[in-house]
């Protein structure tokens, strides 16, 4: 950002907006009190919350939402949402960004993977052999089938037009 | 007191003596169980949400319809569910568009959510509705002179705003569960510091954790607390991958095993290890055991 003049993408920085919990992104004001508790700023150099805010903020977000990018380095950990000050989130604007490279598919396949085994099956982690036998060892009950048609019929989108 | 038991899918596909723990710890506790059909994955706030965040609320939504007609409180017992389960209802209770949207979708198989049923982690039930004494009443073998270096996790504590379990930047639950059993506690260094297991980077994921790892070698802890099914992957078979990803010999013999709360609950209660699963860890709990005399 060494070019003092910024021009903001208000167009792009809407479509973000739209998304579940980015409504907030413009509330941002740069303060990085997102950073000092980050784990994956301590440990990764290139990983800063604040200058994922910043892209959002001017609409400028293209490389976040490409294959590999930086934001799937983040933790998950909810420190950011707990100290912005201005109600923010960034996690959940990280996550928004997400949402978009789903739907771009450009996100990792063990996003997706264990998304298409929630709506098959009902369960995130895979059900092996073992488990029922290690279940009856313990003394529990099989795995519970899970009717999933529920699941599925209030996935679909509401109309055409509408993205999820 | 009787309440809808969400298992979610880690502990009961992947840690069911997790499962088995808390099927024998709690009844002496008060707390009826009540297996209510119809739950499926929370879903998870990891995957789920990054791929459609409006689904996953939606899917959470169903889940809380679920236990609404059953007319029943949800206890949860992994930091995943409870998160999911608890933003989706604070979502959900906040912005009424997003309400009207959800029950929109689930009005297509018959359902609405009307906000009125509360999910607490079982950790919060224990403190707040069994509360301390009466736990101190079902030990029959305390847990005495056992160290342990408690790990929170993320998702139990933050964010505080709708988890509501205990001052994130403070908290004492867990301490206060362990000396309840006869426990000691202590807090290591890097307590605050997540595992790592939601970065889609091995190496940032092995940083964290083995960052944590060390902080509580530090201590002198006879094993790690734990709460969260995901945090006790990082640190069970995690910390045998570590090591032997490092070749470490000295690591492999420095080890700190991991172990959920409602094992240790179930051993004060006087269960056999067996009976919690404590022989199925990656990492054995032999010197808790000897310190408790169930192992010469």
């Amino acid at each position: 950002m060494k070019d003092p003049k910024i021009e903001v993408n208000f167009e792009k920085r809407k479509e973000l907006e739209k998304v579940l919990g980015a409504d907030q992104v413009s509330y941002c004001y740069q303060c990085g009190a997102c950073v000092g508790d980050c784990p994956s700023a301590r440990f990764f150099e290139g990983f800063n919350p604040r200058e994922i805010m910043l892209k959002s903020l001017i609409g400028d977000f293209d490389d976040l939402i490409s294959k590999d990018s930086i934001i799937w380095k983040c933790s998950n950990c909810y420190n950011c949402y707990e100290r912005c000050p201005q109600d923010v989130r960034p996690v959940e604007v990280i996550i928004a960004l997400k949402n978009i490279a789903s739907q771009n598919e450009t996100s990792p396949k063990e996003i997706l993977d264990v998304t298409r085994r929630i709506i098959e099956t009902g369960y995130s982690v895979p059900i092996v052999s073992s488990s029922n036998r290690i279940r009856e060892e313990l003394g529990l009950p099989p795995l519970k089938k899970i009717d999933v048609s529920e699941l599925k019929e209030i996935l679909k989108p509401d109309n055409k037009t509408e993205k999820k | 007191m009787k309440m809808a038991f969400f298992p979610g899918c880690m502990i009961p596909v992947k840690y069911p003596y997790m499962e088995a723990a808390i099927r024998k710890t709690v009844p002496p506790l008060g707390i009826e169980i009540v297996d209510v059909e119809g739950f499926t994955c929370c879903p998870d706030p990891i995957h789920f949400k990054a791929a459609d965040n409006l689904g996953w609320v939606t899917v959470a939504a169903r889940n809380l319809c679920v236990a609404e007609e059953a007319g029943l409180n949800i206890f949860t017992i992994c930091s995943g569910c409870t998160e999911t389960l608890s933003e989706a209802s604070y979502m959900l209770n906040e912005d009424k568009e997003l309400r009207k949207k959800v029950n929109k979708r689930l009005s297509r198989v018959g359902k609405k959510y009307n906000g009125t049923v509360k999910v607490k982690h079982l950790v919060s039930v224990l403190r707040d509705d069994v509360g301390i004494d009466k736990i101190k009443s079902t030990v029959k073998k305390p847990l005495t002179n056992v160290m342990v270096a408690i790990h929170y996790g993320c998702h139990l504590l933050k964010p505080s705003i709708f988890m509501k379990v205990d001052d994130p930047d403070d908290p004492h639950v867990m301490d206060s569960l362990i000396r309840a059993i006869g426990g000691e506690t202590c807090r290591h260094k890097e307590w605050y510091l997540c595992c790592g297991r939601a970065c889609f980077d091995q190496n940032l994921r092995e940083e964290m954790t083995e960052c944590v790892l060390d902080s509580v070698k530090k201590m002198d802890a006879d094993c790690m607390g734990m709460i969260c099914p995901t945090c006790f992957s990082s640190f069970d078979l995690g910390q045998i991958m570590l090591a032997r990803k490092k070749k470490d010999s000295e690591a492999e013999v420095n080890m700190i095993s991991p172990v959920y709360y409602f094992q240790l609950l179930g051993l004060a209660q006087g269960l056999q290890p067996e009976e919690v699963g404590l022989d199925r860890h990656k990492i054995k709990l032999d010197n808790v055991l000897e310190k408790i005399s169930l192992k010469n």
